[in-house]
């Protein structure tokens, strides 16, 4: 680790002004700290903002808002998320381990970094870690990589949990710049695809802090599922993962929300698939139907093509599980 | 110094191993974990190529960094006499001249080291360091590189292939496995302590301190009784502890140059090059039978890589030789050299590649014979004598242990008929295969010292891994003195304690039960001719008839003839009693074979959607002759299985075709079971002892109990889809596609 | 660098001639070293801190870089708490902070002040044992004892948050703490013991 400097910071503002070039902001640090032990992150300083952020899940009229440094445990047994968005519990629940979710903040969440082994690796290329050095995975091991929205310059993925339940429920991300002006990205908006430029993950402002998530109040309290599929039971990234919500009416699909982890370099809605669902008989053979659509729209590369029929059958699942929970 | 503290710290201490206490409070010293006064650290730096030479060396970044005492390379060594050259570089048996050549045989071998004040800036300076190359092209991919490499004879043939060439039933298949690494908890260290120019101290992880006094010596040229060693806590090893690695040599040749105890602990990604791995193997099993299921001959061939410097055999075909009965029998072998460190022993090294192929084997045999797999093996198991050398098992249990096993698991709920269980999208499946090892024994030696107070420490040099040796020690000297345990104390892992083989093999309980027994019995010797100047009857007592309490001696034949500790002390004007003895395998070795064996049975899941299998109940009934320990020895078998799932369902290490790196060579990375992944391990044993294995009657658990898991479980997948698969890991996406 | 032993260490080496067949050495060594680009490199930053760990506070100067682990392995000696991996991956590192369990290998040791560290070390109440130390003790709950004090840390943790309603439920609260021997049955046994 290169040596930095340390301060901690009490309020927003504050961090702001204090934030130089190569100064990061620390939050959980779960990401952050590794990425710096690893030389891939390294900041002459630190400011440890855990202070000046807000740690409540507050009821808003028409959305639940989560600060940002709401831990991930504490997420998932907020009584308000498990009422109102208890989809986003079920996917933090799958993330990580109990110790690494008791640090992890949730802003900290939506900027986790991939987990494609070469951008660890920092003797190989890699475009993330490297602009213009390659891409060691386009003509490596696949197993982690994307199979949507990918390119030549980079092939990794997105690899949080609770922001695939986020994607699926539309939710929003409340930044304030450094100018102290407050923003507010839309969750789809948040995450980037790698274009040319994999090294930025998301389209968060240089110097920015996310402050807090908001979730818009939806009706997808009761018929909800998060599928993960990995290399074991627990603490393991997704190969694949699925979040999955129905509106019924009946045995009829008012509406429909399908996203997924482990496919690309940001979570994934799978929008065609929601809009084929909507109205339909939620049965066996609609949900096969819905499969197929998104197994028609993507593209594994030469070294993962078992993600084509896992994705399918971790919808399947998924939609499925979203009748029986 | 390597004694364990059986006092109770906590009243009403539940009972448990003699080292429990200091497991459990964290008290337990691993190697890193000794305070040495003024010590440096050095961490490595590793090449970025898998192949080639290193061209030039950039050190000034990394001199720059604050509390850097020097920098070691191939071009600035303190020369170490065993590198010198080839010759002695052979003799040392270490395979690699660490600093003392520019060629690169894998990616991560350690081109330079750092030394500095503290473990942060010594990491901060290694990350500096930059190199060029002239680079050769790596072979890494084990799988397109072993179809060039011919096949050798293995072992004698047993009969002919012409024997059989007409059998009517025949199984010919291809069997997989990836690279596994051993990966214990405790990452490799050593602290380096040179107390004079030829005198050493180390705190090492390893399984053998009597190994590395030996290797250390021998690479250093200074005598192996100038170096200490202590290994008194263990964390895991399962084979990676066998051998002396870079981080042993590297810490002694640190500490040399910057004449400070030095501590190297290597990374986790380190872990994966420079300490061994079960290298990735590539079978061929051609299997015939009659129509009734009798064996008529095995065709056994078996590939596995290694690195390009050392070449590393593994004794794939070995277990076809021991388990079943038949006349005709053909090993091939051949090593691959690959760009990678060089692979070691894991974990029931050789037979837990071999059963893989060969239990499978039957497996696919019982299914195209339509029998069932149970029937199949009791028909063709070789209870009475090994089939190779003919000499009659000491003793062999796995018949009980496969019969018991299908009760265990309710085998006649299993379909015959694959497919045949369903849940919804899952599929369910049972699986058996067997596992066997050789019930080894090496020498060892043991030493006794009695207090007045009747405590008596039982010493050996051999360490504890987690196996519960110290507590078997303890259980055994109990057995043979009749002495409370509460007044045995055990002490391990200590070079200066009587020397004892390496912890490896499934031959540490053996070895050490022979010496705990001889030097129970020169303790009783010794004391009954002290008791004997006080009662003539104690005089031509033999060991057999003297019985020890806490405080005194009584004889079998007559218990009122008993004299008390204090008399003996007094009359004998004593400070304590120390005695030694050693035990080997003897004459027995000639008359007779010894195998420990087990059976495992499991019951999967198998989700058809998502590929997802799930271990749902995972049985093992073993021989393991006499159990002295019973929950350690239960421990490690489940322990084992836990093994058997990862290696079944998920372990896997690759390397990059073109780069050579190790892909994903970290704990996220490389995946190992997980509490979830297991279920609660079933574990019976035979708990029969073997008459002439060592005086305990007890046979060694270590290895058996993952030798045949892996094909347990295949087999059980089969059973549940009809898919089989022949290539481990059976990873989720070879379920699928 | 000491720059006399520098030059006599290499002098041998040069005149080794056993040892120059495994390693080609260049005529002069300095042509050796390659013509990279100097950069500027940071001195360490210290910075003083208190901390209370087992309820014992230490003032102590520490390095920015330096983790909780580290701070407990090398500075405090407290070598109860394991290093494992290093990362995040292994949960061999688990304490309490604040009562609840972290990683200390992703901790830094600046963030501490005014937290509460427990580890393995503190958790016994003098010679009494903790119920978990104990129920890990008598459910053979290990082998080798690397991973255990971060599973007892973890496992106290996880009866209170309560997460011990079935064998399932331990299992999957237990994931991230991995034991390479697999003492699982022991660890869940344990765990259902002081759940009771």
């Amino acid at each position: 680790m290169k040596p930095f400097s340390f301060s901690k910071s009490d309020k927003v503002s504050k961090a702001l002004s204090a934030k130089k070039e190569a100064v990061q902001f620390l939050a959980g640090g779960t990401n952050l700290v590794d990425l710096m032990k690893k030389n891939i992150a390294v900041p002459d300083g630190l400011i440890d903002i855990t202070a000046v952020l807000s740690d409540k899940v507050e009821a808003q009229s028409g959305s639940t808002r989560i600060g940002a440094m709401v831990r991930n445990s504490a997420l998932a047994t907020d009584p308000q998320i498990l009422a109102k968005n208890p989809l986003v519990a079920k996917a933090v629940l799958a993330g990580a381990s109990p110790q690494i979710r008791n640090m992890a903040s949730t802003a900290g969440n939506l900027l986790q970094r991939t987990r494609c082994p070469y951008f660890y690796e920092t003797s190989t290329p890699c475009n993330k870690r490297k602009p213009g050095s390659g891409c060691s995975a386009l003509h490596g091991e696949q197993r982690m990589s994307a199979i949507i929205g990918y390119n030549d310059a980079c092939v990794a993925v997105h690899p949080s949990d609770l922001c695939i339940a986020l994607a699926a429920l539309g939710a929003s991300v409340n930044v304030t710049d450094k100018g102290n002006k407050q923003l507010v990205i839309p969750f789809k908006d948040f995450h980037k695809l790698p274009e040319s430029t994999p090294d930025l993950d998301n389209h968060l402002p240089k110097d920015a802090i996310i402050t807090s998530v908001d979730i818009p109040d939806n009706p997808f309290n009761k018929h909800f599922a998060y599928v993960k599929l990995r290399d074991r039971d627990s603490y393991a990234f997704a190969l694949v993962s699925v979040a999955a919500a129905l509106d019924l009416d009946g045995t009829r699909i008012k509406e429909a929300r399908l996203a997924s982890g482990g496919v690309a370099h940001k979570p994934w809605r799978w929008q065609k698939a929601e809009q084929y669902l909507k109205g339909k008989e939620a049965n066996a053979a609609t949900f096969h139907a819905a499969a197929a659509i998104v197994a028609d729209e993507v593209k594994p590369l030469p070294g993962n093509g078992f993600k084509k029929v896992m994705l399918m059958g971790a919808i399947e699942t998924a939609l499925q599980h979203c009748l029986t929970a | 110094m390597g004694l364990f503290n059986t006092k109770n710290k906590a009243a009403g201490k539940p009972d448990g191993r003699v080292e429990g206490i200091a497991k459990v409070t964290g008290a337990g010293k691993y190697a890193a974990e000794y305070k040495v006064d003024n010590m440096c650290h050095a961490v490595f730096a590793g090449s970025t190529i898998a192949a080639g030479t290193i061209k030039s060396i950039y050190l000034d970044n990394a001199k720059q960094v604050e509390g850097v005492l020097d920098i070691i390379t191939h071009l600035n060594k303190p020369a170490v006499p065993g590198f010198a050259s080839e010759t002695k570089l052979k003799e040392t048996r270490f395979g690699l001249p660490l600093f003392h050549t520019d060629k690169v045989y894998f990616r991560n071998q350690p081109v330079a080291m750092v030394v500095a004040d503290t473990l942060e800036n010594a990491t901060y300076a290694a990350s500096l360091i930059e190199f060029t190359y002239q680079e050769d092209t790596p072979t890494v991919d084990f799988k397109k590189a072993h179809p060039s490499v011919p096949l050798k004879m293995q072992g004698k043939e047993r009969g002919s292939l012409d024997a059989w060439s007409n059998a009517p039933q025949v199984v010919d298949q291809q069997y997989d496995i990836a690279a596994e690494v051993h990966n214990p908890m405790e990452m490799h260290a050593t602290i380096a302590h040179w107390t004079a120019d030829d005198k050493l101290v180390l705190y090492d992880k390893t399984q053998g301190v009597v190994n590395v006094q030996r290797t250390i010596a021998k690479i250093f040229e200074i005598p192996q009784e100038n170096i200490e060693v202590f290994s008194e806590f263990v964390g895991g090893g399962f084979g990676s502890g066998l051998r002396v690695w870079t981080n042993g040599v590297g810490a002694v040749m640190a500490a040399k140059a910057v004449k400070r105890p030095v501590k190297l602990m290597l990374t986790r990604s380190q872990m994966f090059s420079l300490t061994g791995y079960r290298p990735a193997a590539w079978q061929r099993v051609k299997l015939g039978a009659d129509n009734d299921g009798k064996f008529l001959g095995i065709h056994h061939q078996g590939k596995n890589g290694t690195s390009v410097f050392e070449p590393f055999q593994e004794g794939i075909t070995s277990i076809t030789r021991m388990v079943y009965n038949f006349d005709n029998l053909k090993a091939e072998q051949s090593i691959v050299p690959l760009n990678l460190g060089t692979p070691t022993w894991m974990r029931g090294p050789g037979d837990c590649t071999g059963a893989f192929a060969v239990e499978c084997a039957i497996d696919e045999l019982s299914y195209q014979l339509n029998m069932d797999p149970v029937a199949l093996r009791l028909k063709n198991f070789a209870i009475t004598h090994d089939p190779e050398n003919k000499k009659p098992y000491s003793s062999n249990f796995i018949d009980e242990c496969i019969t018991k096993g299908a009760e265990m698991i309710d085998w006649k709920q299993r379909k015959q008929q694959p497919g045949a269980l369903t849940e919804g999208d899952w599929k369910i499946g049972y699986g058996v295969a067997v596992g066997m090892w050789g019930a080894g024994r090496g020498n060892a030696s043991a030493g006794i010292t009695m207090e007045k107070d009747g405590t008596m420490t039982v010493k050996t040099a051999m360490t504890d891994i987690g196996t519960g040796t110290g507590t078997a020690m303890q259980n055994m000297t109990h057995t043979f003195t009749g002495m409370p345990k509460d007044k045995i104390k055990i002490a391990l892992g200590h070079s200066t304690l009587p020397t004892a083989g390496s912890q490896g093999g499934s031959t540490g309980l053996s070895s050490i039960s022979g010496a705990v027994s001889a030097v129970c019995d020169a303790l009783k010797k010794q004391l009954a001719d002290y008791a004997a100047a006080i009662n003539p009857a104690y005089k031509d007592a033999k060991p057999a008839d003297v019985l020890l309490s806490a405080t005194g001696v009584s004889l079998k034949t007559d218990k009122n003839e008993f004299v008390s500790l204090a008399d003996i002390w007094q009359k004998n004007n004593l400070t304590d009693i120390s005695v030694k003895a050693s035990s080997g395998p003897g004459a027995e070795r000639q008359q007779y074979a010894f195998c420990c064996s087990t059976a495992h049975f499991v019951k999967v899941r198998v989700n058809t959607k998502t590929g997802k299998v799930k271990v749902e109940r995972a049985i093992c009934v073993a021989d393991g002759g006499t159990i002295v320990n019973e929950k350690p020895a239960a421990n490690q078998i489940s322990g084992a299985i836990v093994g058997g799932i990862g290696m079944a369902l998920m372990e896997e290490i690759h390397a990059d075709e073109k780069l050579g790196n190790l892909v994903g060579n970290d704990l996220a990375g490389y995946h190992f079971a997980v509490n979830a992944d297991a279920p609660i391990i079933e574990v019976a044993f035979i708990n029969k002892p073997d008459p002439y294995v060592n005086p305990s009657g007890a046979k060694g658990l270590g290895e058996v109990g993952i030798i045949g898991c892996a094909p347990a479980i295949a087999n059980a997948i089969y059973n549940a889809t009809g898919k089989r698969l022949r290539d481990l890991p059976i990873t989720p996406d070879k379920v699928l596609v | 660098m000491n720059g006399k032993n520098y030059y006599s260490r290499r002098f041998f080496l040069k005149t080794s001639g056993a040892l120059a067949a495994l390693a080609a050495i260049p005529a002069t060594v300095k042509s050796f070293y390659m013509d990279a680009k100097r950069l500027i490199i940071p001195p360490r930053q210290k910075q003083p801190l208190i901390v209370k760990v087992n309820k014992q506070t230490h003032k102590l100067d520490v390095d920015t870089r330096t983790t909780l682990l580290d701070l407990l392995r090398e500075d405090l000696h407290l070598t109860g708490t394991k290093k494992g991996c290093d990362h995040g991956q292994c949960g061999a590192c688990t304490v309490h902070v604040n009562g609840e369990r972290v990683l200390s290998c992703l901790t830094l040791a600046a963030t501490l002040p005014g937290k509460e560290v427990t580890t393995i070390e503190g958790l016994a109440d003098g010679d009494q044992l903790h119920p978990m130390q104990a129920a890990f003790l008598e459910c053979d709950g290990f082998q080798c004892g690397y991973c255990t004090p971060g599973q007892i840390m973890s496992a106290v943790a996880c009866v209170k948050e309560g997460h011990t309603k079935s064998v399932a439920e331990i299992k999957e609260f237990m994931s991230g703490n991995l034991c390479r021997c697999g003492a699982y049955n022991g660890i869940v046994a344990s765990i259902q013991k002081v759940a009771k």
